[in-house]
């Protein structure tokens, strides 16, 4: 019988070595840059998934990256950097939401920019055929309702746990669960249309 | 189990550690629901697939984000000159306030002189 696999969710890819973060918090430029580099689209893509807005998504991996060159020295080895910077920049992404959620209006027309942004190839074919165009998936993704879109996209795109993503969120586990679940219903009525049933 | 119960458990199948036995066997002889388990699927798998998909940033971001240690530098390094010479600086803002209240003084007497 077949399962859906989005249990746990898609493990983060270690993005820089330990030596080059262990530069960086003794202050080592070069090293700063080199991690930087190396992990900025990364950081600057999930503000846009969870933002919806280029401009947002900026200031909010400048933020992040502020917050990271602070807190260096309290990273600790034993956790993946990237989960550390996903976290970091999650959480920046979030609380720039909150404040911009207060200003709704701007919510309008997002989806179409964040498109032009995010690269429209390649597609994930799953069993019985049903495929998602990646293009299509972004597309639907920016067009979903903020609060369930951050829900999927941290769950089911950067895999954290119900119990952290209700942290993150400051909502309990039980309200998470339903904003992932009503997400994904809304996503998967936006990708396959009646035809296709 | 009816189609329509089955379809509302569905965005919730893939966290479950176990599908309960009413719903394999509804899924064993429903070709609709197993039809909606497979594009759930599909979108699972296209949601796990996005993790390796960047967008390009703005220009201009790398810049900014290269330049922070050596801007947080700066603002420390004038911070600290600030207080190092917060006496010298005060005293030149009182100096400065004591001067304007002085001229300010002056025109006001001037200006009753040349009324009178």
């Amino acid at each position: 019988m077949k399962r859906l696999k989005t249990t746990g969710g898609p493990a983060p890819r270690e993005l820089v070595s330990p030596d080059l973060i262990e530069r960086c918090t003794r202050g080592d430029e070069a090293a700063w840059r080199e991690l930087v580099e190396a992990t900025h689209r990364d950081v600057y893509t999930l503000c846009l998934r969870i933002l919806g807005d280029p401009h947002d998504a900026s200031e909010a991996t400048q933020d992040t990256y502020l917050k990271v060159w602070r807190n260096l020295g309290g990273f600790r080895g034993d956790a993946m950097f990237s989960t550390w910077l996903y976290r970091v920049a999650t959480n920046t992404a979030i609380s720039k939401h909150r404040g911009r959620s207060r200003r709704r209006a701007r919510e309008a027309g997002v989806g179409e920019e964040v498109m032009e942004q995010i690269p429209a190839t390649g597609s994930v074919e799953a069993a019985a055929g049903a495929k998602v165009e990646v293009a299509r998936l972004e597309d639907a993704l920016a067009a979903l309702p903020p609060m369930y879109r951050e829900a999927v996209v941290m769950r089911d795109v950067y895999g954290l746990g119900v119990d952290e993503l209700a942290a993150q969120l400051g909502i309990s586990e039980t309200a998470a669960k339903v904003r992932v679940h009503r997400g994904r219903k809304k996503l998967k009525d936006m990708l396959f249309s009646e035809d296709d049933e | 189990m009816k189609c329509q119960e089955i379809k509302e458990m569905l965005p919730a199948y893939g966290d479950e550690q176990r599908a309960t036995l009413e719903l394999r066997r509804h899924l064993s002889r429903c070709s609709d629901c197993r039809a909606e388990v497979d594009r759930y699927e599909a979108l699972a798998g296209g949601l796990r697939a996005l993790v390796s998909t960047t967008a390009e940033p703005p220009a201009r971001l790398l810049g900014a984000l290269i330049a922070i240690p050596s801007q947080r530098t700066r603002i420390e390094e004038a911070r600290a000159h600030v207080l190092r010479h917060r006496s010298r600086y005060l005293g030149g803002l009182a100096g400065a306030a004591a001067v304007a209240g002085t001229a300010a003084l002056w025109r006001t007497r001037s200006r009753r002189l040349a009324a009178a």
